[in-house]
């Protein structure tokens, strides 16, 4: 089952794992890295982006959102998000309990670039394991690299699944997770002794609809799996739909304010604030041809001889912060302390293996 | 403040402390807002009352379910308090009946994200 709480999503398999074992995915607000060639650190967090039930606004979305259910988030065009994955640690067994996350923009696989399918496959490997991957930034482009997320209005030709498709009907995100099967978790992680027990009309808001394009390059890894295939449970999936409201209409749809524009690359980095790298001795994946070869926003802009994007120029990040164990406290991308520039993936604690 | 709660809060902190020296006791105390000495006093179960608000930062602090801390300190949050308070005679009667049911049947009562064609 999936819980929307606090602004995540909560995803439970109670009768299939253990008691405690939950997956936590957030989608945290960011700057949008400049399109330049160059290769970015990660970007900051600026907080989570609100999330709502698409069912609580039927009377004022599309048919087909409500067909597809799921929730909402709102984006301004061009904003930039990236996704925060958190496993629950099980004290009783010193271990966080882990998912594979297939994720999916415009029903177009953001590791492999294929169409979406259901279940996992480990030739190209099309998900990702938490613990292990902290964040998702954006399209897998290459081995260490991403192009990042930047949310475009479909039907303009700059979606990954409009490149891709040659169609732009989908949009949003999609969402599925699996549990490790609990024998497998069990074996892999015996018991230890206790530790501490525990209003607008209906289709107006279709011409607003959002899909996902590649934006700049940033530096991020995508892990193998470690573990077999036959450890994790497909009989046990939960999916989402993620869909992606023009910030401008989400106050029409929901009656709340979005949250305001994120600052620009060469604002915030005007003044000091970190970037991140995250350093991990985990494989990383090659990278997918097919999403290699995607055009960024920039570049599909200037074939079509258009201006998408505000101006937004090349920085040189001086303040770097390295993260090399997510699953601890000091996995925060955050600084300065308490303030809202973060990048964490939740507690977790020891032994993210 | 009760044992169970000062000694959950002992062993997660020095859990944490192991992998990061940020969770000594002089340090959680001074992101939660309290003397050092009156942390330690809550966590060897010595009286030493915290408000909603502390158990809250000291949950953040630690990665903790505020709701589970809270539980622990004997309080029940404000925001279910007036949940409650609002209809008193029906949600005491829903909680005494879902007492013995199984966790996975009182899940399936928190409202589920739908999942829908696509």
């Amino acid at each position: 089952m999936i819980e929307l709480k606090d602004d995540t999503l909560a995803f439970t398999f109670p009768e299939t794992t253990i008691p405690g074992a939950r997956l936590v995915i957030s989608f945290m607000r960011t700057l949008r890295v400049p399109d330049d060639g160059k290769s970015y650190p990660l970007p900051p967090g600026l907080g989570k982006f609100p999330l709502e039930h698409v069912d609580d606004y039927r009377q004022r979305l599309p048919h087909s959102w409500i067909d597809h259910g799921g929730v909402m988030l709102p984006l301004y065009q061009s904003e930039a998000l990236w996704i925060n994955f958190t496993s629950s640690y099980i004290e009783e067994h010193e271990a966080c309990y882990p998912f594979a996350v297939k994720i999916a923009a415009g029903k177009i696989n953001a590791v492999t670039g294929e169409p979406w399918s259901d279940g996992l496959s480990r030739d190209p490997q099309d998900y990702m394991v938490v613990p292990g991957q902290p964040w998702l930034d954006g399209y897998s482009v290459d081995k260490e690299c991403i192009r990042q997320f930047v949310a475009m209005p479909l039907g303009k030709g700059y979606s990954a699944e409009g490149q891709i498709t040659g169609r732009e009907d989908v949009g949003g995100m999609q969402i599925v997770v699996y549990p490790m099967k609990k024998e497998a978790f069990e074996k892999r992680w015996s018991r230890k002794a206790a530790v501490v027990s525990k209003c607008v009309t209906r289709f107006c808001m279709i011409d607003n609809d959002m899909g996902l394009a590649a934006g700049g390059r940033i530096h991020q890894e995508i892990y193998e799996d470690r573990f077999e295939l036959s450890e994790w449970d497909m009989t046990a999936s939960s999916r989402c739909f993620v869909h992606l409201a023009n910030s401008q209409t989400w106050r029409d749809i929901t009656g709340n304010t979005p949250p305001t524009k994120a600052p620009s690359a060469r604002e915030y980095s005007s003044h000091g604030l970190p970037w991140f790298e995250y350093y991990s001795d985990q494989k990383p994946l090659p990278g997918s041809n097919v999403l290699h070869k995607l055009k960024s926003v920039i570049q599909r802009g200037k074939e079509k001889r258009e201006n998408p994007l505000p101006e937004n120029d090349s920085v040189e990040p001086e303040h770097i912060i390295a993260i090399n164990r997510p699953q601890s406290p000091e996995r925060v991308r955050e600084w300065p302390e308490q303030n809202r520039y973060e990048r964490t993936s939740g507690p977790g604690g020891p032994g993210d293996d | 403040m009760n044992a169970p709660f000062g000694s959950y809060i002992r062993k997660k902190r020095e859990a944490l402390k192991e992998q990061d020296g940020r969770y000594s006791l002089r340090q959680v105390a001074a992101r939660v807002g309290i003397e050092p000495s009156y942390l330690s006093k809550i966590e060897r179960g010595l009286p030493a009352p915290l408000s909603e608000e502390k158990v809250r930062a000291l949950s953040l602090d630690l990665g903790e379910s505020p709701d589970v801390l809270l539980a622990l300190s004997g309080k029940i949050s404000s925001d279910v308090q007036e949940i409650i308070r609002t209809r008193p005679e029906l949600f005491a009667d829903l909680i005494r009946q879902l007492k013995e049911m199984p966790d996975h049947a009182v899940l399936r009562l928190v409202r589920e994200v739908r999942d829908g064609n696509w």
